[in-house]
């Protein structure tokens, strides 16, 4: 109700602007366009501003949305805030595989780059409308957070497992889906246009439509609500990218057609490949308000220069290992049992060297495990203390009480006829 | 030259394998052997050499090309010498091995010749139950008379016979791989057939790199004409390098997601294999590491098989991990009395033969090793390559190994390293294409490619086995095939074949060889239900959720065969083999109880394992006292 009235006042409002304007408007005669959504009926000049100097692109970055933010007052903002300046992307790349190349962001990294309010609010231009989660998805897929809320995982680089359902242009590895996808929550429901001008990442957290009920016995337990986010234990699975490599041919290297791996994510010099992905519950970490949150790496950097199908300079260069602390969008009811996390060392990136199974350091990689944080670092966090972790992996009395409740609520209610 | 029948001809323990006085010894060797008889064309020479200088001598037991080769050795010219050889180049090729290679070893060659790595009659009908082939009938690479394990004569048909999809698939897609059949251009995976596929081992390339100027740099063919008495890991990898892939696992390599990073020298790497794939380090095997060749394991009835005809290897393999470390009963031993003792003759050609009196160990089957002995209250193992003595720990009746219930463990199930675990195998069969049948050797209508779902190494599902034990598993396989007419219509689509009677997905009882000296830790396994076989997963109340999931079916997780809804435990894929099956409600239930006790009795050792678990226990009074809330 307070939307349709709030509907009504702007709409009012932009016809009492534009009315003056109207009478002498004579665009159509030449331009044939007809504008749909909720700005059908506006005059052209309510938003290419002015007849002589007549704005080409009111939505554009350029003239910071000139057009736009007459009415929708304060988003010019977003040009500024994380998708408008990548700003955590530019840095990244300036300290790690821009150090090879110079111009590495600029070729391997501007398909995403919001060129306007049109990039997301109605791709033709004149047809003006709400986000749909389409428009979110053009670049939030693949690795990046987004797609993974409707269950697709990115799939290897390899042809071979260039397969199955092809969504936003890529492959995917078919996952459970986030549960707020299943009840048809779109991005925008917790993603408002306010909050991402106000700079945050959404306008509501869990705990402001969730209260964690009491008869779970995680819930009970302090630590757990006081020290993690919901997402730690809520996040079924993740993509990882272990090893990320980025290899730059020069013109006079066959050898680049050998790679029959995915070509539509690097630029043409450029062959993008990764060491090794899973698709598993992410490592835990701590993020920057200190609670414990998954983390992934993002990116384990390696870089290749290939003239004359040879490596120059150091082949296999590792020129970072950044992880961050993000939210998957793989929400789901359950998590994993107590052994998920507890006395789980891979889990928070504390591997004992005698459980290491990929042996990275044997290839020249430099690390010795993508599971050791030596050598590593998270971006916006930390990795979990070791201290912490024996802290939490004693078996006090306390937790085999929990650990007794939650095993007993699943294995007294494990049925003994087996169904065929 | 009945080498076989003789301790004559004995190696001496240096070999042939030795650089310095080389040529002394194989002139000595020649030299007993013609006042033997054995060498042929008695005292006339043979002008091979004199075109096939320096030619690598095949063995001192071998010494004259022609009784192998054939031919006429008194010819000068090359055609002439030539006419009425066995063969270009391989003698011991099925089409020329009775009168050659079998004239002499005939009790290997007959062997071979039921030996399922050249019959590959178990690989012929696992094909022909995936793709609904028809069942009943056994074929073979070539075709031929063998007795079955009852000693039974039968008849497999030749695999060229086989009228179906399924005999087409082997034959393009299979085929290249067994010791019927050379495969001369497949990057790191050639090989001569017959027996020469391993004891001639072609080299990654498959070129002569050997001191005969006429030969060098050609190929196909061995990379020495040095024969290998003793075959090496690189021969068992030529093979033994997809879908199982246990030769790789083996040295510690794994044949990841084909993604060619990291680079070396600037080409795909680390380490290639053939098919354009790559090979990354992982863990090893801890035999390798201590330095075990694959033959230091295997029997030779093991690789060239006993004489019998199985329909699988897992029937043929008669070595099993209890043989030298016990299981619930000590390892057996029987001591050499006769002097015809197979260990005697086989160990002949070993640094270090075997001799009348040792006590040798002996395999699942019952039958001795050849370079496996018991002495001083210890196994030893000999390195029948290498002359290196491993002892073997022995673990009958240690507290790890007592635990009430995990006598139906096969071994590896803990002390697997990784398991190799390829899912969703989606193959199109494309009528519209032609691709070259190896059999037939003539290019046909119809051609078979493959895509992947995923990959991974740990953790892996177990289930039961064909001998009643808890295995682990692996898929075995999840083919969802799709058919293309020639008019390019789809008249298939990722069809899922019956096997057992229902449309399902098949995983197989799997070692993956690469096995390591610690153990799986108790809550690690008992923990983790994607042990059990519901893949990875979340749980949820009374169910558990797969989180990787089947395309077709969203409430199926792709990497498992089980699922828990609400309490209910269900499979919905088979496992191969006779008695084979995932763990049912009452298993799944009682491994999963194991954790109510393992949170405090976290050690093997712990009496409680000594016996059946008593949950009851849990409300009696000292644990009540314990456990009641603060």
């Amino acid at each position: 109700m307070v939307r349709f009235m709030m509907r009504c006042i702007v709409a009012f409002s932009l016809l009492l602007s534009a009315l003056p304007a109207l009478a002498a408007e004579n665009c159509t005669v030449c331009h044939k366009k007809t504008v749909k959504g909720a700005h059908r009926g506006l005059p052209c000049l309510s938003c290419h501003l002015d007849e002589a100097k007549t704005l080409a692109d009111p939505a554009s970055r350029e003239s910071g949305a000139a057009g736009c933010v007459g009415c929708h007052k304060g988003y010019a903002a977003l040009f500024g805030k994380a998708m408008g300046s990548r700003k955590g992307e530019r840095d990244f790349v300036a300290r790690s595989w821009g150090k090879a190349d110079p111009d590495f962001f600029a070729k391997n990294c501007n398909a995403c780059h919001l060129k306007g309010c049109t990039d997301c609010h109605g791709a033709k231009g004149h047809e003006i409308a709400k986000p749909k989660d389409r428009d979110c998805f053009t670049c939030h897929k693949g690795y990046f957070v987004g797609t993974d809320y409707y269950g697709m995982a990115p799939r290897e680089d390899s042809m071979r497992y260039q397969r199955g359902e092809v969504a936003y242009g890529e492959a995917y590895l078919k996952m459970t889906p986030d549960v707020h996808a299943e009840a048809g929550l779109a991005c925008a429901a917790c993603h408002t246009m306010a909050s991402l001008a106000a700079g945050k990442k959404s306008a509501k957290g869990c705990r402001e439509c969730h209260e964690p009920k009491r008869n779970i016995p995680e819930h009970r337990i302090a630590a757990h609500l006081e020290k993690m986010e919901c997402y730690a234990c809520h996040s079924a699975w993740s993509p990882q990218e272990y090893g990320t490599f980025y290899l730059r041919f020069d013109s006079d290297s066959p050898s680049k057609e050998r790679y029959r791996v995915r070509r539509d994510q690097a630029a043409e010099e450029y062959v993008k490949s990764t060491y090794l992905r899973r698709q598993d519950a992410p490592p835990l970490g701590l993020n920057r308000q200190g609670r414990v949150s998954p983390i992934r790496p993002q990116f384990i950097a390696y870089f290749t220069d290939i003239r004359h199908d040879r490596a120059i300079w150091d082949e296999n260069r590792l020129l970072a290992a950044q992880w961050k602390a993000f939210f998957p969008h793989t929400v789901r009811r359950g998590s994993v049992m107590c052994e998920g996390c507890h006395d789980n060392p891979r889990r928070f990136v504390l591997e004992r060297e005698e459980e290491r199974i990929y042996r990275p350091a044997a290839e020249g990689m430099t690390l010795p495990s993508f599971w050791d944080a030596t050598g590593q670092e998270v971006a916006n966090g930390a990795f979990y203390p070791q201290a912490r972790y024996r802290e939490m992996s004693r078996k006090t009395t306390a937790y085999q009480r929990g650990y007794l409740e939650k095993w007993q609520s699943l294995v007294n209610h494990v049925e003994t006829s087996s169904a065929p | 030259m009945k080498v076989t029948e003789s301790g004559k001809y004995r190696t001496p323990p240096s070999g042939g394998r030795s650089g310095g006085g080389r040529f002394g010894k194989l002139l000595l060797a020649f030299l007993v052997l013609t006042a033997a008889g054995c060498a042929g064309k008695g005292t006339q020479r043979e002008n091979c050499l004199s075109c096939h200088a320096k030619i690598e001598h095949v063995s001192a037991a071998h010494p004259d090309c022609v009784p192998c080769h054939g031919g006429d050795p008194l010819a000068r010219e090359k055609e002439a010498a030539h006419r009425g050889m066995h063969g270009r180049s391989n003698p011991s090729a099925p089409e020329h091995w009775d009168g050659t290679c079998g004239s002499c070893h005939l009790y290997q060659l007959d062997r071979v010749k039921s030996n399922l790595m050249y019959t590959t009659t178990g690989m012929i009908r696992n094909i022909n139950l995936t793709w609904e082939g028809p069942d009943g009938e056994l074929f073979s690479s070539r075709g031929g008379e063998v007795y079955d394990p009852e000693g039974k004569a039968q008849r497999l048909k030749p695999v060229a016979e086989l009228n179906h999809v399924s005999g087409e698939l082997y034959r393009k897609f299979c085929s290249q791989c067994h010791v019927a059949r050379e495969s001369g251009d497949v990057y790191g995976a050639s090989h001569a057939s017959g027996c020469a596929a391993c004891h001639f081992p072609y080299n990654e390339r498959a070129q002569y790199e050997g001191k005969d100027a006429t030969v060098r740099g050609r190929g196909p063919y061995a990379a020495s004409h040095a024969m290998e008495r003793l075959p090496g890991n690189e021969v068992c990898s030529r093979c033994h390098n997809r879908s199982g892939r246990i030769a790789y696992s083996y040295q510690g390599l794994n044949d990841g997601n084909n993604s060619l990073v990291p680079t070396r020298g600037g080409r795909p790497g680390p380490v290639m294999a053939s098919g354009n794939r790559n090979l990354t380090h992982i863990a090893q095997d801890v035999h390798f590491t201590a330095g075990m060749d694959c033959i230091d394991c295997h029997t030779s009835r093991d690789l060239m098989g006993d004489g019998y005809s199985y329909r699988n290897m897992y029937l043929q393999t008669e070595i099993a991990c209890e043989d030298c470390h016990g299981g619930a009963k000590p390892p057996r031993y029987r001591e050499i009395v006769s002097e015809h003792d197979e260990a005697l003759r086989e160990s002949a050609g070993y640094r270090m033969p075997m001799r009348p009196g040792m006590k040798m160990i002996v395999t699942a089957k019952g039958r001795s090793y050849s370079n496996v002995f018991y002495r001083d209250g210890a196994v030893w193992v000999l390195g029948k390559r290498s002359g290196k003595l491993f002892k073997s720990r022995v673990v009958t009746g240690t507290p790890e190994h007592t635990v009430v219930g995990h006598g139906r463990l096969e071994c590896y199930s803990c002390h697997s390293r990784t398991v190799v675990q390829c899912y969703g195998c989606h193959t199109t069969y494309d009528r519209s294409g032609t691709a070259m049948d190896f059999v037939k050797g003539v290019e046909t209508q119809g051609r078979f490619s493959e895509k992947e779902d995923y990959r991974m190494l740990y953790p892996f599902p177990l289930a039961l086995n064909q001998r009643g034990k808890i295995s682990t598993v692996t898929p075995g396989c999840q083919t969802f095939v799709s058919v293309v007419e020639p008019d390019g219509s789809v008249s298939k689509n990722e069809y899922v074949a019956r096997f057992k009677g229902k449309q399902q997905l098949r995983f197989a009882p799997f070692y993956s060889h690469n096995t390591g000296k610690k153990a799986i830790r108790c809550g690690e396994c008992h923990g983790n239900p994607a042990f059990l076989g519901f893949g990875q997963h979340v749980v949820s109340g009374r169910s558990i959720e797969g989180t990787m999931i089947c395309e077709q079916s969203a409430d199926k997780p792709l990497d498992g065969f089980l699922t828990l809804q609400d309490g209910k435990v269900r499979a919905y894929s088979a496992i191969t083999r006779e008695r084979s099956r995932p763990l049912n409600g009452v298993e799944v239930r009682r491994a999963l109880a194991v954790n109510l006790c393992l949170v405090c009795h976290d050690k093997a050792a712990d009496p409680i394992y000594k016996k059946e678990l008593d949950h009851g226990a849990l409300h009696d009074a000292l644990h009540r006292r314990l456990l009641s809330a603060p």
